[in-house]
């Protein structure tokens, strides 16, 4: 690919090395007329003193091929920059097994052509069956000799070279040697000896080959021609499931995009629902039009195909895609995909008709549901037998469908997420909470791992005593939990002496209770990986920390108390969330 | 049949005479000899009704009787726990930590005392229940009675959690007569020290205020246990006479780091 095709003008970037300023690339025009990279800007003045030169910004231009690279996954996972210490940089992609997605390599190459194209980037694209080969017809093959040229109604200069399969010992026989990608030195070597086209070597004994003009030179034939796997090292991880979608018009819209996000992942997840597979890790990346991409990266603890939670997770983070002047493509890819059960997710079932059924066995966990268990057993005789459905018809009948409910444990440690009451009417279709990141499981591995806004390592909890989830698994050194929690917490007047002391009383419905003995404090802090994001404390203070205090007072009564904010941040606020029995 | 045999077996024949239904699902003993001692066959009668009532602003929250109550039904197997009450303030995890695992429990919110006294009554005539609890303000005799001969032909245990009323109101109602086999009060006791800082156990004082076929006692207990037993509680010789203060035990937790 050649840079730099702004104009009709020749023109050339230059570094200094050495002491002496040499070219580091050409425009079309400046190669027309006889200069190319490498050589001492001097010497080029001298043959074309009208040449415009500046200086080369290597970082820039490798971070700009990387961006491309980046861009170019929309057509496979595997790409890579392609930049060799010697110049002509290119971007490397691998396209077996996506071709067909895009009806086949030449529709492919024609839609990456003309999206280059349109970005005023000049290109020479050619497809073959090995890495060497495309290489060497890109970069040294005449448009007409081997390929279609495809598009020639761009201004910029493009070129589309597809070798058939099984061609690519033919396309490359007439190209020069210096094709094989080698050193300039070896080139010359061979030059010497009048080989001048590769199709002077093929067929040479490789070890004569390797002996008379070093190994790099047998290498880069045998991978040129298959005969030597070269594997190409993508940018990044490469998914094991994407789904894509492309949008006619660029879009830009955050409805559009949440739309796009929820299209995706259905799509995503049914496609795991198939396989049995649940994902640990998404990407959504949204394909610019300037050839950059946007990233949103959610991650689950627990493998999952839940859409709706799916979906959640990385609409919340929308606001931090910029579409710039719109979006042509979004793609989601799974990483971490690992066995799920299918009983772990159901789709939802619709939802339970309001009026009672007439038959006993027909409604809640009647034989309707009867492929599951309607209500999951737990411990030997405590389960929730199929003879329960009719008393919860009553019930849901008369007192309202959602009147009965179960207490579910939730794996979290803010004290009112760790229980949810869910009615039993729609029992089957709860939806799994998202498990948090666990004891020991680093803070951003597993959840956010997005790089924008990477989260501050806050721990759960960090107190001296330090609790974990409050929800299932109790384990001997959890802090007490009070047998009633009120929701919302409810502020009391308290006095304490010093700011990270328990109060020493407290006024709560108008009585006054006198600490005798106090434990804590236990601190509990936002779940930042959670969807909902802050404790609700009532006081519009997002991001708050609360510090529980267990205190009795002088008549053995026990409270959960609570302050909020930091111990330093004036003025604190103290809230009764539970009593003790 | 020896005399002493035929002594028995007649006592338990006349017992059987006094209270036809009462006890005739077996009775779950609490594991302390000297509660089981005041009740009838040493144990709290299953397939019946109880009351439990509190003391003061504790038992407008409901919050030792509901513990007192998770040690009871949390030993109660083969079936859910149906728990039926006003406002959704109970809370799981902690009721665990009493002897009752929160995936049991079967929550039904209603508005009214009269629709906390049907559900109950319902949820009694339905298999797969171990027992039911209702937290309501008021247990007028004729629901009681039905509540216990429901509970009677069931077998399941049903504790009606007496909450939401203050001074007189509460008194008055101590002092009722009811169908309940047992009427219990529950209050929270200041915590025993366990040489650590901060609070101890947490205490309870168990009233049993009537029992059909006993007498009136009262104990102080350690709180229910995860296993939902409750144990006597060992006055500690060394007890200070005034509670602790707390600054003086930041100092103990600071040194303890």
């Amino acid at each position: 690919m050649t840079k730099e095709n702004l104009d009709e003008a020749p023109f050339a970037t230059v570094i200094a090395s050495a002491g002496r300023q040499l070219l580091a690339a050409v425009n079309p025009a400046a190669a027309a007329k006889g200069i190319a990279p490498g050589l001492p800007l001097a010497d080029a003045l001298s043959f074309l003193p009208g040449l415009a030169t500046h200086p080369a910004e290597l970082a820039e231009d490798a971070a700009a091929l990387r961006r491309l690279a980046e861009w170019s996954g929309r057509y496979s996972p595997w790409t890579a920059p392609d930049q060799p210490s010697s110049g002509d940089h290119g971007i490397k992609i691998e396209i077996t097994g996506s071709a067909h997605l895009w009806g086949g390599e030449v529709a492919l190459a024609a839609d990456l052509s003309r999206r280059l194209a349109r970005q005023g980037i000049g290109h020479r694209l050619a497809i073959a069956d090995t890495l060497g080969a495309a290489w060497a017809v890109a970069r040294y093959a005449s448009g007409r000799a081997t390929g279609n040229p495809i598009s020639g109604k761009f201004a910029v200069e493009t070129a589309n070279l597809i070798v058939p399969i099984g061609e690519a010992r033919d396309a490359i026989a007439p190209l020069p040697v210096a094709a094989l990608r080698l050193d300039p030195t070896l080139v010359q070597g061979l030059h010497r000896v009048g080989l001048r086209h590769i199709g002077d070597i093929i067929a040479m004994p490789r070890d004569a080959l390797a002996r008379r003009f070093g190994a790099d030179v047998a290498r880069r034939l045998d991978q040129a021609l298959g005969d030597l796997p070269e594997p190409l090292s993508p940018l990044g991880e490469v998914p094991t499931r994407r789904v894509r979608l492309s949008f006619a018009e660029p879009i830009a819209d955050p409805a559009d995009l949440a739309r796009a996000a929820e299209r995706l992942t259905q799509d995503l997840v049914a496609r795991l629902a198939r396989e049995g597979m649940g994902a640990r890790r998404l990407d959504l990346g949204f394909h610019r039009v300037d050839s950059r991409v946007e990233h949103i990266r959610i991650g689950t603890a627990r493998p999952s195909r839940d859409p709706v939670h799916l979906a959640r997770l990385m609409i919340g983070k929308l606001d931090t895609v910029d579409p710039g002047l719109g979006i042509e493509d979004a793609i989601l890819a799974a990483f971490a995909v690992e066995p799920l059960a299918s009983e772990q997710f159901e789709t939802p079932l619709p939802r339970q008709h309001p009026h009672p059924s007439p038959q006993a066995g027909k409604g809640i966990g009647g034989h309707e549901h009867s492929r599951r268990a309607p209500f999951p057993a737990r411990g030997g005789g405590s389960g929730w037998g199929p003879g329960l459905a009719p008393l919860f018809d009553r019930i849901g009948t008369k007192l309202g469908l959602d009147a009965p409910a179960r207490l579910e444990p939730r794996e979290s440690h803010i004290p009112e997420r760790a229980s949810a009451a869910v009615p039993i009417s729609n029992h089957h279709f709860s939806e799994k909470p998202p498990r948090p990141p666990m004891k020991g499981e680093g803070g951003v591995r597993g959840a956010d791992v997005g790089e924008r806004h990477p989260h501050p390592p806050i721990a759960g909890a960090m107190g001296p005593s330090l609790s974990h989830d409050a929800g299932e698994g109790l384990t001997p050194t959890k802090p007490p939990r009070p047998v009633r929690l009120f929701a919302p917490p409810e502020p009391v007047e308290a006095f304490w002496v010093l700011p990270d002391d328990p109060p020493f009383h407290f006024t709560w419905r108008r009585r006054l209770h006198r600490v005798a003995q106090a434990d804590g404090p236990e601190r509990i802090a936002e779940e930042w990986w959670h969807p909902d994001g802050q404790l609700a404390n009532r006081n519009g203070d997002p991001g708050a920390i609360r510090d529980y205090y267990r205190v009795e007072d002088e008549t053995g009564r026990r409270f959960w108390l609570f302050r909020a904010g930091l111990p330093g941040d004036p003025p604190p606020r103290w809230f009764i969330h539970g009593v003790f029995a | 049949m020896s005399s002493a045999a035929r002594l028995v077996d007649l006592q338990d024949r006349i017992r059987r005479i006094e209270r036809p239904n009462a006890l005739r699902h077996g009775v779950l003993p609490f594991g302390v000899a000297a509660l089981d001692r005041a009740l009838p066959e040493g144990g709290l009668a299953l397939g019946a009704l109880h009351e439990i009532h509190g003391q003061g602003a504790d038992e407008e929250d409901g919050a030792t009787g509901a513990g007192f109550a998770a040690g009871i039904v949390g030993r109660i197997a083969n079936g859910l726990v149906l728990w039926c009450l006003k406002r959704g303030d109970l809370y799981g995890p902690g009721l665990a930590a009493h002897g009752l695992d929160p995936a049991r429990i079967a929550l039904v919110r209603a508005a009214r005392d009269e629709d906390i006294l049907w559900t109950l009554e319902e949820a009694l005539r339905s298999p797969d229940i171990a027992a039911v609890v209702g937290e309501i303000g008021r247990l007028p005799m004729v629901a009681g009675r039905r509540l216990q001969l429901a509970a009677e032909r069931s077998g399941i245990t049903a504790l009606v959690l007496q909450r939401w009323r203050t001074g007189a109101e509460a008194a008055a109602e101590r002092a009722r007569p009811s169908a309940a086999v047992t009427r219990w009060r529950v209050a929270p006791l200041p915590s025993l020290p366990d040489g650590e800082p901060g609070i101890g156990l947490p205490r309870w004082r168990v009233e049993l205020l009537r029992c059909r076929g006993g007498e009136p006692a009262a104990w102080d207990v350690e709180a229910a246990d995860a296993s939902g037993l409750v144990h006597l509680s060992a006055e500690l010789a060394d007890r200070p006479a005034a509670p602790r203060r707390f600054a003086a035990e930041r100092e103990l937790w600071r040194a303890a780091g």
